[in-house]
C-alpha cells in the first residue's frame, strides 16, 4: 500500500482495476470487495422512463396546434355559411331532449333493469378491487 | 394476472356488451308497452345514409357544418387538455402509462362503467318524482362528464406517446419542442380528432376511446393511485 499505483487504486477503484492483477497486496486486501462489486451501469443503455422530460412544456405546440384548429374551424364555418352559435346550439342537447331520453329509458322493463342494475355494478366493484398493474410493469411514471 | 383476473375480464366484457345491448335496443319500448308506439331507433343514420349524403349539394353543406362543429369541439379539447395537464401532469401520464399496460383491462372496466353510468341513470331516473332523483341524476352526470373528460385526456396521451414519443435517450435529447407531456397530449388530441372526421369510422374510434378513457381513469382512481376499497384486517393482539 505504497505505490503510486496503490493510492490511485483506493481513489478510483474502477478506473485502476487492472491494479489488482498487479499488485498482491491490495489484492488481499480488496480482492472479495471488488470480485462482488457491482458492474458500472450503462444508463443510456437503459429504456427510456415515461417520466424523463415530461416537465417539458413547449407552448410554441400548443399555440401552432390551438391556433390552426381554430383557424380549419372557422374556415370551414365560413365556408358552410352558418352562424357557429346557432350550430353548436344545435348539437348541444337540450333539456327537451334529455326528458325525452329519460322518458326512453324509462320504458325500460323494471325487473330487468333491477337485476341489471345489480349485475353490472358488482361486476364493476369486483373490477375496481384489481390494483393498477402500470408500475409492477416497468413503466416507470 | 391471476386465474380470477383471467376469467373476469373476458366474462365481464361479454356481460357488460350483452346489457349494454339490451339497454339500448330500441325494441324494449315495444314490450314495455305495446299501445305506444315504437320509437325511432335512433337519431343515428344508417351507414350507408351517412356515406351517400356526400353525394347532395345540402347534404354536402351539412357534412361541412358538421365538421366544423366536431373541429370547435376539438378546440375545447384542447384547451380543456392543456388545463389538466397543467395541473396533473403527473396523474395523467400515470393514467396513460397504465391503458398502455392493460388495455384490456382498462377496455373491460370501461364497458362495465358505461354501462353501469347507463343503468344507474335509469334507476335514478324513477326517482325523479321523488326529491332524491334530480340531485342523484346530476351527481352522476357531473362524475361521468368528469371521467370521460379525464379519461380522454389520458387517452390523448397515450396516443400522442405511441405515435410521436421518444424511443431512445438520444432522440430525446435532439427534441427542442416536441417533447414532454403537454406535446404528447397535443398530438393525441389532434390524430384522434383527425381520425374523428372520418364519417364512420371515426365516431366508431372516438366512442372506442371514450371506453379506453372511463376505464383507465378508474382503474387509476384518476391517476392517484389511490385503493378503490379499504381491506378489512382484524385487529391483532
Amino acid at each position: 500500500m505504497k505505490t503510486p499505483d496503490c493510492e490511485r487504486y483506493i481513489e478510483d477503484p474502477e478506473a485502476n482495476a487492472s491494479h489488482l492483477e498487479t499488485c498482491e497486496e491490495c489484492r488481499a486486501l480488496f480482492g472479495a470487495e471488488a470480485a462482488v462489486r457491482a458492474p458500472r451501469i450503462d444508463v443510456n443503455a437503459l429504456p427510456l422512463a415515461s417520466w424523463e422530460g415530461a416537465q417539458h412544456r413547449s407552448w410554441p405546440l400548443v399555440t401552432a396546434a390551438a391556433l390552426a384548429i381554430f383557424a380549419i374551424a372557422a374556415a370551414l364555418f365560413a365556408a358552410s355559411g352558418v352562424s357557429p352559435a346557432d350550430a353548436l346550439a344545435a348539437n348541444v342537447p337540450t333539456l327537451s331532449r334529455l326528458q325525452a331520453l329519460v322518458g326512453l329509458m324509462r320504458q325500460a322493463p323494471a325487473m330487468v333493469v333491477g337485476v341489471l342494475f345489480v349485475v353490472v355494478n358488482t361486476l364493476l366493484i369486483a373490477l375496481l378491487r384489481r390494483s393498477p398493474k402500470g408500475l409492477s410493469r416497468g413503466l416507470d411514471v | 394476472m391471476s386465474k380470477v383476473t383471467r376469467f373476469i375480464v373476458p366474462a365481464t366484457t361479454l356481460t357488460a356488451l350483452l346489457a349494454l345491448m339490451l339497454t339500448l335496443a330500441p325494441s324494449f319500448a315495444g314490450v314495455a308497452d305495446a299501445k305506444t308506439p315504437a320509437p325511432q331507433a335512433s337519431a343515428e343514420q344508417p351507414v350507408f345514409a351517412q356515406l351517400s349524403q356526400f353525394t347532395t349539394i345540402q347534404g354536402a353543406a351539412a357534412a361541412m357544418t358538421k365538421t366544423a362543429v366536431k373541429v370547435s369541439l376539438l378546440f375545447v379539447w384542447i384547451i380543456a387538455a392543456v388545463v389538466v395537464t397543467l395541473f396533473a401532469g403527473r396523474e395523467v401520464r400515470y393514467s396513460s402509462v397504465e391503458v398502455r399496460a392493460s388495455a384490456l383491462y382498462c377496455f373491460a372496466l370501461g364497458l362495465v362503467a358505461f354501462t353501469s353510468f347507463v343503468i344507474t341513470a335509469i334507476v335514478f331516473s324513477y326517482l325523479v318524482p321523488y326529491v332524491v332523483g334530480v340531485p342523484l341524476l346530476s351527481a352522476l352526470a357531473v362524475f361521468a362528464i368528469l371521467t370521460k373528460v379525464y379519461g380522454m385526456i389520458s387517452i390523448f396521451h397515450a396516443v400522442g406517446s405511441l405515435v410521436a414519443g421518444s424511443r431512445t435517450r438520444a432522440q430525446l435529447d435532439r427534441r427542442r419542442w416536441f417533447r414532454g407531456d403537454l406535446a404528447m397530449v397535443i398530438a393525441g388530441v389532434v390524430v384522434l380528432g383527425a381520425i374523428r372526421l372520418i364519417p364512420v369510422a371515426g365516431t366508431i374510434v372516438w366512442s372506442l376511446a371514450s371506453v379506453f378513457g372511463i376505464g383507465t381513469a378508474l382503474a387509476t382512481r384518476f391517476g392517484r393511485r389511490d385503493p378503490a376499497f379499504l381491506a378489512w384486517r382484524p385487529a391483532q393482539a
